[in-house]
């Protein structure tokens, strides 16, 4: 939200409306296809993507300062560590199966 | 002798500073999403880990209601667009144009609560409870505090739309800043949405 956005703008960003409800659906049809590791995998590859094009245009990324980019990309780097240091530790735990909890 | 407001005080409210490039409240806001990407990033961790640290998992479609999240996402992008053009009539001076649309995005956000109750009587009514399950636990923990977020944005949207507009008054594109700034907090929690919509309902 830098600028004063004209016309064209508005048409594009509801055209990113439109988009983003599309791959809504997309994720939607591909839940409903059980397709397990692929259909995961495709799922959050949408969602990420979905996600990138709301920050890109809504909250106007691509404008943004270097500062902000800087930010975020030390954000990103602590988020993806979270989110996979845990994971990676568990995959590579030996364990048996009755170390694991059934939930 | 004219009088210092405390407001006058506070510099780079409406100039950019030199060093970022950004105004003092865009720059803040920006940290302050940081900041809840770590929060929430976190919890998405936790859920990774106790997903595959767990011999069986439930099949979380069959326990969330699909429909009701998929109609929830559309109408928290609604508001988000409602937002950019709320924005946009507050730059064009057209004050009758931005709070009808700041009162579209308070009333779908309240509409995205009212959905969101429906699910949690759904749950406790079949006796499914934070202590039912890990996954209910993680469910009930994230989705509660994406709730809490969407109240706290209604709130600040509620005053910049009415009580809050005399700052307008005060500095027009200090009033307009402070939007901006709103509006970002905004699309982050519309963000944050589309990965628990994804993760929790269709995963």
């Amino acid at each position: 939200m830098e600028q004063v956005p004209h016309k064209d703008e508005f048409k594009r960003d509801i055209r990113i409306y439109f988009t983003i409800i599309a791959l809504i659906a997309l994720i939607l049809i591909i839940h409903q296809l059980h397709l397990g590791i692929l259909g995961i995998a495709l799922i959050v590859t949408i969602a990420v993507g979905e996600a990138a094009i709301l920050g890109y245009f809504f909250m106007h990324l691509m404008t943004k300062k270097k500062t902000i980019h800087l930010v975020l990309l030390l954000t990103v780097i602590v988020f993806l560590t979270l989110l996979f240091w845990p994971a990676w530790d568990v995959f590579y735990s030996p364990r048996t199966p009755s170390e694991f909890t059934s939930y | 002798m004219s009088k210092i407001h405390d407001s006058d005080l506070v510099p780079y409210k409406v100039e950019t500073r030199e060093d970022t490039g950004l105004y003092n409240a865009k720059f803040g806001i920006w940290l302050f999403l940081a900041s809840e990407i770590m929060l929430f990033g976190s919890l998405f961790s936790a859920y990774i880990l106790l997903r595959v640290g767990s011999f069986s998992w439930p099949v979380q479609s069959e326990y969330l209601n699909v429909p009701i999240g998929a109609l929830n996402s559309v109408i928290l992008l609604s508001s988000s667009i409602f937002f950019i053009r709320a924005w946009v009539a507050l730059k064009a001076d057209d004050i009758v144009k931005y709070k009808k649309f700041m009162y579209l995005v308070i009333a779908f956000a309240v509409l995205f609560l009212c959905f969101k109750g429906v699910e949690y009587y759904q749950h406790f009514s079949h006796h499914e409870y934070p202590k039912t399950s890990v996954f209910l636990a993680l469910y009930f923990l994230m989705t509660g505090l994406h709730a809490l977020h969407i109240i706290g944005g209604i709130l600040v949207n509620i005053y910049y739309a009415g009580p809050g507009m005399y700052l307008r008054a005060e500095n027009k594109q200090w009033f307009i800043n402070r939007v901006e700034v709103a509006g970002l907090y905004w699309h982050f929690v519309d963000l944050v949405w589309i990965f628990l919509f994804s993760t929790l309902y269709l995963l």
